[in-house]
């Protein structure tokens, strides 16, 4: 069924990109209205099944890892009808719209239903180690397109060229603004929630839970994500350069890349983030006959994070938690 | 009710022609005074810009002047000769004269297709005549649907979003392609060309504030500068007024490049800013055109605009049809409605006379049945108001839909000797 409400969505959104790329062809009156009707359609539609989903599943709209993925797309989508009413005839739904429907596939194909685990005293962090961190995903997205449209302007004006025909093109001074600006939200966003992360990874610890290891794929991808951002912002604002389109492409592309690569580590790569880490919940979905105190969690038995999964639910492997019970 | 219009335009007559037939605002006033003594019962707008002059007149044909005696009138109010404006005159009646109206109005008959002044200046001189009491209900609705036609036409095409002259070309659709916002960039005036001034008058639209003019002459920089507000700079500060700048329009005389590769490799050493946007109007160019290819720079030379230009005015072309579709339907729109509008007194009649006789029935039967309630009363009246709609609705509809083809006297007349009303 949710893959049908997904797909549902996904249709109406991938209509509205189908008739944003028209306006590269001709002309109609009627289109406007036609792209804003069915992104509106399909982003209430959105909303209804993550509204579902938070009324159905625990901890939702953030409680697992498609959830999360479908409120980052929902996030950029709103985005996109608002920049539909402010600026009609800009085609940003060109960038934005694959985005989202990039992070609505993966939610689709790829990320794990299965909720994260919930503890009452690391919920607040939870959600803002989550919410934080979608928004610095949405914030890079925004710096990426706002990127690539800077690209292609500054590429049409270096060729002399005219206005477009179906759409008008911000300037390079409001792209480039657009750009750095949304870099900085992502640094702010993405300080935020690693801080969040850390909060969490020491509640984890104070409670005998094992934390993410450093070396864990996603926390040495986000982390090497935030440090170059920051380079990134420090670059955009700061170095003026006469060739601003090599920056400009520069930042845009090595962010993606590496928002790219945090994202593959969570949804594709061997991650024990947001696993639970409690053994005796992993391994046969009981707690083991024997009487267990409280664990003790030790560093050597996770092997620097290197693969030892094994197997777990919704065709992915699963961390094996190799933490060891004093029993 | 009838519309006579009797002008002149670009289109045949010329310049020096139309420039002793132009009416400013006073001589417009003094015009229609002299109209409304004239011909007192006719309705009459003035319409004079610096491409056409023309004279608008509505009323019943029996009081309405001829096309001889307006173009006399014009002629006689400036003094001229009327053999010498005879030739360029011309004169549309009616929805001739409505279609003219909604095209002109709509920027469709201007000189530069697709202009945005003309509309303006068509509600400015309606508005003028309403205030000196020559326009009346007639132009009233005529040039309300006239407004309504161009922005029909403005919304519903690109018209008017083509622009088709260098320096709002060099403004719109490329300064505002780089640039956001301008009254925070310096913008460095190089010579003192005409297109210079023209592109900085558009410039100055968009915010521009920071204005600086370098000339050869330091007297002519200098009263440059004083009347757009910057400042001038020396021939020998070029380098440095280039550095500091975010836009700038080149336009001298001079047979050699100004702004040659080493020279603007200077400029390039000196800049902290980028990017900056060069607009080189001077032929021969002032940059040579390796500047352009430098990282940063965004040259455009006159070629490059004009080959805008070009495209633009094509593009308004190919929307010219779907312009004069739009003009046309509101016309036909309008006459219709105008037409029908005849036809008001005698349809009131009718509806008059079958009220009497249905009033007179309903009296009859709720005297024959007292003992009908105040519910029940009130559906049988309702039952017989609906009885006559529909019983009207078919000959009133007749009616409108030959309103479409003009005035349906034939009908009229039928009507009323069937019902024998008052025509």
């Amino acid at each position: 069924m949710s893959r049908m409400g997904i797909i549902c969505f996904a249709a109406s959104y991938g209509i509205a990109l189908l008739l944003e790329v028209s306006r590269l062809w001709f002309r109609s009156r009627l289109r406007g209205v036609v792209i804003l009707g069915c992104t509106a359609a399909g982003l209430i539609a959105h909303t209804l099944f993550l509204g579902y989903r938070a009324f159905t599943v625990t901890g939702s709209p953030l409680s697992s890892e498609m959830d999360w993925c479908l409120l980052a797309a929902w996030v950029l989508v709103a985005l996109y009808l608002m920049l539909l009413f402010a600026y009609p005839r800009t085609p940003f739904g060109l960038v934005l719209l694959p985005l989202a429907l990039g992070l609505i596939g993966a939610a689709g194909w790829w990320a794990s239903r299965e909720p994260y685990p919930q503890a009452p005293a690391s919920r607040v962090w939870g959600l803002i180690h989550a919410g934080a961190i979608l928004a610095a995903t949405v914030a890079v997205l925004v710096a990426f397109a706002a990127g690539v449209i800077y690209l292609f302007q500054a590429y049409r004006l270096k060729q002399r060229r005219g206005p477009l025909g179906g759409f008008w093109v911000p300037s390079l001074e409001w792209l480039d603004r657009m750009n750095s600006r949304s870099l900085g939200a992502a640094v702010v966003a993405l300080a935020v929630g690693l801080f969040a992360g850390v909060m969490l990874n020491w509640i984890n610890y104070q409670q005998h839970v094992p934390p993410l290891p450093w070396s864990d794929p996603l926390v040495m991808t986000t982390l090497a994500m935030f440090w170059w951002l920051l380079v990134a912002l420090v670059l955009a604002v700061w170095y003026r350069p006469a060739d601003e389109v090599r920056k400009v492409a520069f930042i845009t592309i090595i962010s993606f890349i590496f928002l790219l690569t945090a994202l593959a580590a969570l949804l594709l790569m061997n991650t024990s983030h947001g696993r639970n880490r409690n053994p005796w919940q992993e391994q046969s979905g009981q707690a083991p006959q024997v009487s267990v105190e409280p664990y003790v969690w030790q560093e050597s038995s996770l092997r620097g994070g290197i693969c030892l999964w094994g197997p777990a639910g919704h065709g992915r492997s699963r961390p094996p938690f190799v933490a060891q019970l004093r029993t | 009710m009838n519309l006579l219009l009797v002008g002149c335009s670009h289109h045949q007559t010329p310049l020096a022609v139309r420039e002793r037939l132009a009416f400013n605002e006073a001589q417009t006033v003094a015009a229609l005074s002299a109209m409304r003594h004239c011909w007192p019962q006719t309705e009459a707008v003035l319409l004079s810009t610096c491409n056409r002059v023309e004279l608008y007149l509505g009323g019943e044909k029996e009081t309405l002047p001829s096309a001889e005696e307006a173009g006399a009138f014009l002629a006689q109010f400036h003094g001229l000769p009327h053999n010498l404006i005879q030739p360029y005159l011309y004169v549309y009646e009616d929805e001739e004269a409505v279609r003219h109206l909604f095209a002109v109005a709509s920027s469709l008959d201007s000189m530069v297709l697709g202009e945005a002044q003309i509309l303006g200046q068509v509600k400015d001189a309606y508005q003028l005549s309403a205030a000196q009491g020559a326009a009346g209900p007639i132009f009233h609705a005529t040039f309300q649907t006239a407004v309504k036609a161009a922005r029909r036409v403005a919304t519903e095409t690109t018209l008017h979003q083509r622009r088709v002259s260098i320096p709002s070309v060099a403004v719109a659709d490329f300064a505002q392609q780089v640039f956001d916002r301008f009254d925070d960039k310096q913008v460095l005036v190089i010579g003192a060309g005409e297109m210079a001034e023209e592109t900085l008058k558009y410039l100055q639209d968009q915010g521009a504030r920071q204005i600086t003019v370098v000339n050869r002459s330091a007297e002519r920089a200098e009263e440059l500068a004083r009347r757009w507000q910057g400042r001038a700079a020396t021939w020998e500060e070029l380098v440095e007024a280039a550095a500091s700048a975010d836009v700038i329009i080149s336009t001298t005389g001079a047979q050699q490049p100004i702004l040659t590769a080493e020279r603007f490799a200077q400029v390039t050493a000196q800049r902290r800013r980028w990017p900056v946007f060069i607009l080189d109007l001077a032929v021969p160019r002032d940059v040579e055109p390796t500047v352009g290819d430098q990282p940063g720079v965004y040259l455009f030379s006159i070629d490059d605009l004009k080959a805008v230009c070009d495209a633009n005015r094509r593009q308004r072309d190919a929307e010219l049809p779907l312009a004069m579709r739009i003009v046309e339907e509101e016309a036909a729109q309008f006459m219709a409605d105008l037409h029908h509008k005849a036809s008001a007194p005698l349809i009131v009649q009718l509806r008059q006379g079958w009220q009497k006789p249905k009033e007179e029935e309903l009296q009859r039967l709720f005297n024959k049945l007292p003992q009908l309630d105040d519910h029940a009363r009130a559906e049988i009246r309702q039952a017989f108001d609906r009885l006559v709609n529909k019983l009207l609705h078919l000959p009133l509809d007749t009616l409108r839909n030959h309103a479409r083809q003009g005035v349906p006297h034939s009908l009229m007349d039928a009507l009323a000797k069937l019902f024998r009303l008052k025509e």
